[in-house]
């Protein structure tokens, strides 16, 4: 398959005073097309910031990411968010849902910034809740929702665009197991029916399972890359 | 839902909040029109087509220096001069202090041929001419007293240190100011001891084209005399009397500035403090693909509405109480009229909406600026 995100030679350093905090150092990788790619490793060892500058969040200190042909470092602020807008689908550790907004217009958001007239908008946002089993929360306000349909419509907002890539980071930290496995299955179901490039930052091993290939990365360095046989 | 939607519902989330924000710009904005409608009435004086044709002739020095009543004849022969009263102003009051409403001595045989919108009846106006401590009072002025025809008043006057004893033989209406008395000359002259002056002199020009010749006409006549003119039309005289009560507007205008300072305060804090709480939702948003310059309207329209909101309430609510009060009554004569004017809701409004602006611009700024990731790691 062929690789929709490449990096090479990627470097993230902060500066804090006089110190230099290197939060990831040197690191190349490929990533092909469908994947459900986990990015382990123990804290501080880099990984939402390698998520982070893959979703265009963040810029490489040196070192380029290159998503579907586009050297994400080169856009411009403006750039970069339309960019996200079509490319990306964030899946966040604390839901981060708009509390003044029902489910429905959560997932409504992103495509506000899309020319979608309101019938084709309502379609796509049906049909994302509908994937993710939520289509009888629609109007629920997210504090009336648990933490798992929480997630479950934050996911259903990450793929309304139909994006690129999903990218995850620790989407089951703040779940039980019960609802953190319904997560990990719909990931799954989306990787293997939709064909979604999924990556996913956990410290799980649990949930790295689900993956089909687990990168390990600590101290900001890549470690190992494994591949996974089918579960 | 619309990016108007969305708005709508940051707008609401602190309910609270937003009706004690929109009540005190409201408040404000009250405040504003009241204290612009008060600078206009007091400074602007309503005219009308008959007093434009109206002069007054006063001595150059000042409002408050007499003429010599033997002006009046040859003022009189100034051609375009329809007519010309003496003209004084008594300042009295009637039982006391706060009695107080406008009385002047004037030309019982001229008077109304000067002030033509007013209509009296003919059998009054012949009775006023006739008796020589006779008055005619404004409508207003006799309804605010309860006073009919054929009342004795006696006025008490400061200025001139003299008390008339006056009987009310008639009633006039219409016109721009339906407040005022006037009474014989002659009878004030006799009680200051044939005083032989007057305060000035009222004139009815023929026609608009005559207003300049005859205001100069008149001055140049008097010219190197033992008093010199200054004759000027009856509004621009109102606007010099009203400015001997001090600046009123310099006054005004520092109370007003007060007042949209402190609601730029008000809606500033209460802007950043919506702004700030939401800095991890716009870094969210930031996250779904919103640029900066979207985040920027969402904010602004929000700020500009509140304070829209508020200025719609303060000043229509104030034009809406204004105009169904009788302000005449209320302050007691000092106001004719209390009209916020569609010149001053339009301002009025239009403050509100600019400090609405004004008022986010800070916060909006910081968070635009605001990395992601920054605020990603805000807590709620
Ligand atoms: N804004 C920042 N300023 C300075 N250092 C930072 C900043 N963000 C991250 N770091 C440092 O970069 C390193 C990697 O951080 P990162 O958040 O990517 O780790 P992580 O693997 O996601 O950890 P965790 O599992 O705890 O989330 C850490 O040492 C961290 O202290
Ligand atoms: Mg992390």
């Amino acid at each position: 398959m062929q690789a929709i995100v490449q990096i090479r030679g990627l470097c993230r350093a902060y500066r804090q005073g006089d110190i230099e905090v290197v939060a990831l150092n040197n690191i190349s990788l490929d990533i092909p097309e469908g994947g459900f790619t986990a990015l382990m490793g123990p804290s501080g060892s880099g990984k939402s910031t390698l998520l982070h500058i893959i979703a265009g969040i963040d810029r490489p200190t040196s070192g380029s990411c290159v998503v579907r042909g586009v050297n994400v470092a080169e856009l411009s602020e403006t750039e970069l968010a339309g960019w996200r807008n079509s490319q990306i689908g964030f899946i966040f550790q604390t839901f981060n849902l708009i509390p003044v907004l029902s489910a429905f217009e959560n997932v409504e958001m992103p495509l506000l910034l899309t020319g979608l007239s309101g019938a084709e908008r309502r379609a796509h946002v049906e049909a994302a809740l509908e994937l993710v089993g939520l289509q009888d929360r629609m109007h629920h306000l997210p504090r009336q929702l648990s933490g798992g349909q929480e997630q479950r419509v934050a996911i259903a907002r990450a793929l309304v665009t139909d994006p690129t890539l999903i990218v995850a980071d620790e989407p089951t930290g703040n779940l039980d197991a019960r609802a953190a496995a319904d997560v990990l299955e719909l990931l799954t179901v989306l990787n293997r029916d939709a064909g979604k490039t999924i990556i996913m930052v956990t410290h799980d091993p649990k949930a790295a399972g689900f993956a089909r290939r687990m990168l390990h990365l600590e101290k900001g360095e890549l470690l190992r890359d494994e591949e996974m046989r089918g579960v | 839902m619309t990016a108007a939607g969305f708005i709508m519902r940051n707008a609401l989330r602190n309910k609270r909040r937003l009706l004690l924000t929109v009540l005190s710009v409201s408040l404000s904005l009250f405040l504003f029109a009241t204290l612009q409608t008060a600078l206009r009435e007091l400074t602007e004086p309503q005219t009308n087509a008959e007093a434009a044709l109206r002069v007054i002739t006063r001595h150059r020095i000042s409002v408050a220096t007499v003429l010599p009543q033997k002006y009046l004849n040859r003022i009189r022969q100034v051609p375009g001069v329809e007519a010309v009263s003496q003209f004084t102003w008594l300042g009295g009051v009637y039982q006391d202090e706060k009695n107080f409403f406008p009385q002047f001595a004037v030309d019982p045989d001229t008077i109304f041929k000067i002030i033509t919108e007013a209509k009296v009846d003919p059998l009054q106006r012949a009775a006023f001419e006739r008796e020589r401590t006779a008055c005619i009072v404004g409508i207003k002025t006799m309804n605010r007293f309860g006073w009919k025809v054929g009342d004795r008043i006696t006025l008490t006057s400061e200025i001139w240190n003299c008390s008339p004893e006056l009987v009310i033989r008639g009633v006039y209406s219409g016109g721009i100011d339906e407040s005022n008395l006037f009474f014989h000359h002659d009878y004030f002259d006799e009680l200051m001891d044939g005083f032989g002056k007057t305060g000035a002199f009222w004139i009815k020009v023929r026609d608009e084209a005559a207003i300049q010749p005859v205001i100069n006409a008149i001055d140049s006549s008097f010219r190197n005399s033992e008093a010199e003119t200054k004759t000027e039309t009856e509004r621009a005289f109102q606007l010099g009397f009203i400015s001997m009560f001090g600046n009123i507007q310099m006054l005004i205008g520092s109370i007003s500035t007060v007042v949209v300072f402190t609601m730029l305060l008000v809606t500033a804090s209460t802007m950043s403090m919506a702004i700030r709480e939401r800095m991890r939702e716009i870094a969210v948003l930031k996250v779904l693909g919103f640029r900066g310059s979207e985040i920027f309207g969402l904010i602004l329209a929000e700020s500009f509405g509140l304070a829209l909101l508020g200025g719609i309430v303060g000043c229509g609510g104030a034009r809406l109480l204004y105009s169904n009060l009788d302000i005449y009554t209320l302050t007691q004569g000092f106001f004719l009229k209390f009209e916020v004017t569609p010149h001053i809701l339009a301002s009025g409004l239009l403050l509100a909406g600019g400090l609405g602006v004004l008022s986010c611009l800070a916060p909006a700024w910081a968070g635009i600026r605001m990395s992601v990731l920054d605020g990603l790691k805000e807590v709620d």
